[in-house]
């Protein structure tokens, strides 16, 4: 029997009931969240069209797109531009590769195995600012972990001073950064992983496909849409970095600006520098670079998804 | 006539809640806003007739002594009550001052200030202008400077601070070097940081890892050499010869005779420089009078016997210094100015100044504790601030410091990292500087 198109009248009603009470219930929530992350940005933008730089004084005469410009010549901002993508670029793709891989091991039988899943966590459980510490302490330069650690093993005659050289410290941060952010990509690669039909893989080994094939033609294509959202939560995460360089560098992005990315400028023209209209257009540029990046990753994966289809499908 | 029929036509229920709407919206975008309505007076802040109610104090975390005792002391004389007394880490207090004053919030009457703040938020408008009768007469005069900028007072010190030399004398005696005479000038300091530079142990250490100490680190070495860092007008003079030749010879320590350990380059503040003083692995370092403390109390590997303080020696002059005192301001937006005055003048006192520098080993801001027999006798490093005090001191704070700092260090460490000759350096550092004055400086 089929079912008649329109509802009756008095479930329609109801429905629409239903709905008004909805919205009502979520309309304060919904308020706060316009208000709290709306209001800013908005705030945001309008500064970034003013002289607003609070040592100059009271006036925030309105100046059109002159910050922006200033922008595109401001090598201090190019070379945080520079360092936000060998940083990002590395702990993107690097860190999602590396996520993938694990996910891949921690998805087969061995001994130990939930150990080593729960394991996994503990850098997850690590507070953003407790990391940074615990990371200072080991790459110390004077007294640190690491330099002890390789001197017992004679690796080493004087202290190295890792966070002394620019590139040096900037590795050090990525390593950092990729410690923290492995378990959940990693978490999220085994999730997606479990996912895939077993008769998947019994149906390719039966067809003599080896480990490189099943991974290229049967494993990637299944884990396209969360490999997307870890590339896509991992980019904003990488271009909006800030808490271990604050912790790492004591607050400076140092040493001569090594740590410096666009998100740390911003903070430092904003709240170091005063200069907040200035500071604002940065942090108007992130967003927008954010933005781009992440319709980057949606269209990729949209039009891999068009050509090829899902196997499970 | 008119307009209010066809106000009455149009206001329906819906147009009555898109009013509602918009009204609560407007309020609680005007609340987010954080603005008050406190009036600021631009007239200098004189002395109260009779100053009460209460005050919140808003300090960095260099003084125990003034929550142990001297809000207590301060409560008892004057009756101001002090709600709130908060410090907080120096390297975070200037971000969560620059919020609160840019909101106009008034929830501190009182903030810590120094050079480099007092000129920045004082330029801001943010600092309240103090008359020069609410003065106490005997300040020392750096002191002051302190908590001046463009000839306006905004706060009086609450301590002097001037960088001396300590020496550790035990790795002194172990060199087979005279524990009991400092090196006197910069090539004896050389030669002494040789001899006791081995196997880990260092002869010279520094704090180069933030910004402010780079700047602070090459002030001090062409304030040594005779230099300036600005000319009376602001204009910036320190890439000549004396400060290239200075900053030679501070890259000579790490790279040439490699006395300095090369952890300066990260050591982000001189408490942690005190610290490593105090591991006993360093000979020599220039730091603040907390030291003497760090370097002789409980934790330390040294105590009075084996610490040795001096002047700093110099390159073409016999010594010089840097200055970091620090003071109290009053925020421009609190609504108990008198009261907040109050405290900053009771903080000159002799009775207080007397503690900070026997409990805390800090300098005093007023001459006569500086004369008082009983401040030497519990602070024997008292005797090289006296002996200083013939030798130039600077600190230079400016609006720009943030900035400025920021770009020299930059250049700094690749100065001393070879990457970049020291002269292409200051060169570098001296246009921004020049770029930085001419925004900012109001003529």
């Amino acid at each position: 029997m089929r079912r008649t198109a329109t509802a009756p009248a008095h479930v329609d009603k109801a429905r629409k009931k239903d709905l008004r009470f909805g919205l009502m219930l979520a309309a304060p929530a919904v308020f706060i969240v316009l208000l709290l992350l709306g209001y800013p940005m908005g705030y945001a933008f309008y500064m970034s069209f003013q002289q607003w730089n609070d040592k100059l004084g009271m006036d925030h005469p309105f100046t059109g797109l002159s910050n922006y410009t200033d922008l595109i010549s401001d090598p201090q901002f190019h070379g945080a531009m520079a360092r936000t993508a060998y940083f990002s670029v590395i702990t993107v793709l690097g860190g999602v590769a590396l996520a993938v891989a694990i996910a891949l091991l921690l998805n087969r039988e061995f001994k130990g195995r939930t150990i080593a899943r729960v394991l996994l966590l503990v850098p997850w459980a690590v507070p953003p600012v407790v990391n940074g510490i615990m990371w200072k302490l080991i790459f110390d330069g004077t007294s640190g972990i690491l330099n002890g650690l390789l001197k017992s093993m004679g690796l080493i005659k004087d202290n190295v001073q890792w966070l002394a050289d620019p590139s040096t410290a900037m590795n050090i941060l990525i390593f950092a950064e990729m410690w923290k952010l492995l378990p959940f990509l990693c978490l999220l690669m085994l999730a997606a992983l479990q996912g895939i039909t077993e008769n998947l893989h019994k149906a390719a080994s039966i067809d003599g496909a080896g480990a490189w094939n099943k991974f290229w033609r049967i494993i990637l294509p299944n884990i396209r849409g969360p490999l997307m959202f870890a590339l896509i939560v991992q980019s904003m995460w990488s271009l909006k970095v800030f808490d271990t360089i604050y912790v790492l560098t004591g607050g400076s992005g140092g040493p001569a600006e090594g740590t410096t990315t666009i998100n740390f400028l911003a903070y430092l023209t904003n709240f170091s520098n005063l200069d907040r209209g200035y500071g604002s257009a940065m942090a108007v540029t992130i967003m927008v670079l954010v933005l781009l990046v992440t319709a980057f990753w949606i269209l990729l994966f949209g039009r891999l998804n068009r050509s090829k289809g899902d196997i499970n499908d | 006539m008119n307009s209010h029929s066809a106000f009455d036509q149009h206001l329906n229920r819906r147009r009555l809640l898109q009013l509602g709407g918009m009204t609560l919206g407007g309020l609680a975008l005007a609340g987010c806003s954080g603005t008050s309505s406190t009036a600021t007076s631009d007239t200098p802040l004189k002395t109260g007739s009779k100053p009460g109610g209460q005050i919140s104090i808003l300090d960095d975390n260099t003084n125990n002594v003034f929550k142990d005792s001297t809000i207590k002391a301060f409560q008892d004389q004057t009756g101001i009550r002090v709600a709130t007394y908060q410090q907080g880490n120096f390297n975070d207090l200037h971000d969560k001052m620059a919020t609160m004053f840019s909101a106009q919030d008034a929830s501190f009457d009182v903030v810590m200030t120094w050079a480099g703040w007092s000129a920045e938020f004082g330029q801001a408008g943010w600092l309240q202008e103090l008359d020069k009768e609410s003065v106490p007469k005997d300040l020392i005069q750096p002191a002051l400077d302190a908590v001046s900028w463009g000839g306006k007072i905004y706060g009086l010190p609450k301590f002097t601070s001037v960088q001396t030399m300590f020496w550790n004398k035990k790795l002194f005696q172990e060199a087979g070097i005279d524990s009991d005479t400092a090196p006197a000038t910069w090539d004896e300091f050389v030669t002494v940081a040789k001899k006791i530079t081995q196997d880990g142990q260092y002869g010279y250490a520094c704090d180069m890892g933030n910004p402010a100490g780079a700047y602070q680190n090459f002030l001090r070495v062409l304030l040594l050499n005779g230099g300036e860092m600005y000319d009376a007008d602001y204009n910036p003079t320190f890439a000549t010869d004396k400060g290239v030749d200075a900053l030679s010879k501070l890259v000579d320590l790490l790279q040439v005779h490699k006395v300095m350990d090369p952890a300066s380059l990260q050591t982000t503040n001189s408490s942690d420089l005190g610290d490593q003083f105090a591991r006993g692995k360093t000979g020599i370092v220039f730091n603040w009078p907390f030291q003497y403390a760090a370097a002789t109390g409980p934790k330390s590997t040294l105590d009075k016997a084996t610490v040795g303080n001096g002047l700093i020696p110099g390159m073409s002059v016999r010594s010089a210094s840097i200055d970091g005192s620090e003071g109290f301001a009053v925020n421009k937006f609190s609504k108990n100015k008198d009261a907040a005055l109050a405290w900053l003048q009771f903080v000159t006192t002799g009775a207080v100044q007397q503690q900070i520098v026997q409990k805390e080993g800090w300098f005093p801001v007023s001459k006569s504790i500086l004369d008082d027999p009983a401040s030497l006798a519990a602070l024997p490093v008292l005797k090289t601030y006296q002996e200083s005090t013939q030798y130039v001191t600077k600190r230079y704070g400016t609006p720009w410091d943030s900035e400025f700092d920021q770009a020299l260090s930059v250049q700094l460490i690749n100065a001393m990292n070879g990457k970049t000759s020291p002269k292409e350096a200051l060169d570098a550092a001296q246009k921004t500087a020049q770029d930085l004055v001419k925004k900012y400086l109001k003529k």
